[in-house]
């Protein structure tokens, strides 16, 4: 059969029963906050991180956590910032990295020396701000959708793919009289739909993901991403947010519902939407980091 | 080509430009006025006409201050830990996952365990603080079977250093894993089949064959970790701390934060910044050479 005459020796199966712990160290704990979740009311007390199966299965708890006003409108500015945020961030990398995909283009040296200096030094949290204020942007979608528009990792990482389009095909729509932006447009991007694809997910997740720059730039919390709701109510735990919250779903829901149910349901609702989109990261994501092999 | 050839060049690229510009644009509003405007480190902000330069008034405060010491030793001490308890785990995980002969198994595992790193750091401290609760998390009642009394990680000044360092190990195994996997696949099979024909074991192999081969991979991104050494993690430290802990966790980070913009101090905040940024940049740079020296690459 085999060789050896060893297929699955002592050493194979140590190997492979250690890494199957490791995934499920990984995994349980999001697991643990699905089945939380799930679980109905009147068991809700004996579920902890031992509970494997949801006991009383129920949807009530995504219901009344959905029925928040402050959960609802955080869910739908963070699908709005994404969308918007990552159309924008795209493009304009997009341009850049055509441009700079262009080895003779004079000035491209310095360009790509203004890309390298600020991913090395930035001016920082306090001048960010000011500069926001300066311009009128704090407390509007703007902040959080243009703030640091063109990723510099990304700018090169989005180079890299662009090089591989072949230069006759860029040469003949030239010579066709076709203008630059129809280029990039009708033939760079539609070639690089890889690179394309890595890029927005690299984007889009910044943006699901983002808290920081929301909280500190917008004031109005009807502006708040979900994030930064899940922030008030999980981690910091800011007393009046969620008593306010609480006293909602007691005057809406006939029943109480669990705090530690309500804090699981709002943890997974925001990793939904990253797991819907895994395998295409999985697919591109993954390349996209050996593509960069700067760190992010 | 003589000047004449460069403005024909300009000229004939116009369109480039143009399509750039926007670019140039953006890159000098988010990336280098906030530079100009970190000047204010050198200066006091006064609300009612101009602000007036002072020097290093800010950064004497601050290198006088016992509040900053600790924050900067906080930083150091949390971001050694996490290099020397975190980076070699992703190089014996790329190892392990190369022993795997079903490529259904290894590629199963993979997708399992690069998931926690597209979290936010706000679910994953949501996470974390359910897990480790006290007494009803799950960790504690883990432990509990085996005689532990319950313990309050998040709010234990022992363990919080290590909450982070665990933390880590749990976002990012597997992500950090990828380029080590990368380097080991692109090792030619046939020095692996010399050393089958030699006898070697699978064990012998791996160590004498698989990490010498990605040893120049390990060394570039140790180099880069070094880099980044100043960054302890703000995500992390802001989404996990709390009153009980914040003098063991504090770092340059979440201190510029609460001086700045919590306590508007911002002449203090930024110079608080600036003073990393500076060992950052030097960091990077010295990495950059050291690097180019060891592996013949640089960083960039």
């Amino acid at each position: 059969m085999v060789v050896h005459g060893k297929r699955f020796s002592i050493s194979q199966i140590t190997i492979l029963t250690s890494l199957l712990i490791l995934a499920m160290i990984t995994f349980y704990p999001i697991y643990n906050q699905l089945v939380i979740s799930l679980t109905g009311k009147e068991y809700i007390a004996q579920a902890d991180g031992a509970t494997i199966i949801p006991h009383g299965f129920t949807l009530q708890t995504y219901r009344s956590v959905i029925a928040i006003p402050k959960v609802y409108r955080g869910l739908m500015n963070s699908l709005f910032i994404t969308a918007v945020g990552t159309v924008v961030n795209v493009m304009l990398t997009s341009m850049g990295a055509y441009v700079l995909s262009k080895r003779d283009l004079a000035g491209r040296n310095f360009f790509m020396t203004m890309i390298i200096i600020s991913m090395i030094f930035e001016g920082g949290l306090i001048p960010d701000y000011f500069l926001m204020k300066n311009m009128h942007l704090l407390d509007t979608y703007t902040s959080v959708i243009m703030y640091k528009a063109v990723n510099p990792y990304y700018l090169i990482i989005l180079m890299r793919f662009f090089d591989k389009v072949p230069k006759s095909l860029i040469e003949s729509a030239r010579l066709d009289g076709c203008s630059e932006m129809k280029i990039l447009f009708k033939i760079v991007i539609p070639v690089s739909i890889a690179g394309i694809a890595t890029i927005s997910l690299f984007y889009g997740v910044f943006h699901w993901n983002e808290y920081f720059r929301a909280m500190i730039y917008l004031t109005d919390e009807g502006k708040y991403p979900l994030q930064v709701v899940l922030r008030e109510l999980i981690v910091s735990m800011e007393k009046a947010s969620f008593i306010g919250s609480m006293n909602f779903l007691k005057m809406t829901t006939s029943s109480s519902i669990d705090i530690k149910a309500i804090k699981a349901a709002l943890i997974i609702l925001a990793i939904v939407p990253i797991l819907i989109f895994y395998p295409f990261v999985l697919k591109y994501y993954v390349k996209g980091k050996l593509q960069g092999a700067v760190k992010e | 080509m003589g000047k004449r050839s460069l403005r024909k060049r300009i000229y004939k690229d116009r369109n480039l430009y143009l399509l750039f510009s926007p670019v140039l644009i953006f890159f000098i509003i988010w990336h280098f006025i906030p530079i100009w405007g970190a000047r204010i480190a050198f200066q006091d902000v006064k609300y009612i006409g101009d602000n007036t330069w002072v020097g290093l008034k800010h950064f004497k405060i601050l290198f006088s201050s016992p509040v900053f010491f600790r924050v900067f030793m906080n930083t150091i001490t949390i971001s050694a830990m996490k290099i020397f308890f975190f980076f070699p785990l992703p190089i014996i995980l790329a190892l392990l996952l190369n022993e795997v002969k079903s490529r259904g198994f290894q590629k199963g595992i993979q997708s399992v365990i690069y998931l926690p790193h597209f979290l936010s750091w706000v679910v994953i401290a949501g996470i974390f603080i359910s897990l480790l609760a006290s007494p009803d998390g799950a960790v504690n009642k883990l432990i509990h079977l085996v005689g532990i009394d319950p313990i309050p990680f998040m709010t234990s000044t022992t363990y919080i250093r290590w909450v982070f360092v665990g933390s880590e190990i749990w976002r990012s195994i597997g992500w950090d894993s990828i380029l080590y996997i990368a380097a080991i696949n692109n090792i030619p099979l046939q020095i692996y089949d010399a050393a089958t024909v030699d006898g070697a074991g699978r064990f012998q192999q791996a160590m004498k064959i698989t990490l010498p081969s990605i040893l120049p991979t390990i060394i570039t991104v140790f180099i880069l970790n070094l880099g980044f050494f100043m960054n302890a993690g703000f995500d992390q430290v802001f989404n996990m701390m709390n009153d009980a802990v914040i003098n063991y966790v504090d770092i340059i980070d979440t201190y510029v934060y609460r001086i700045g913009l919590g306590k508007g101090n911002f002449s203090l905040g930024t110079a608080a910044g600036l003073f990393k940024g500076f060992i950052g940049l030097f960091l990077i740079l010295s990495t950059d050479r050291m690097s180019r020296k060891v592996t013949g690459e640089g960083v960039w």
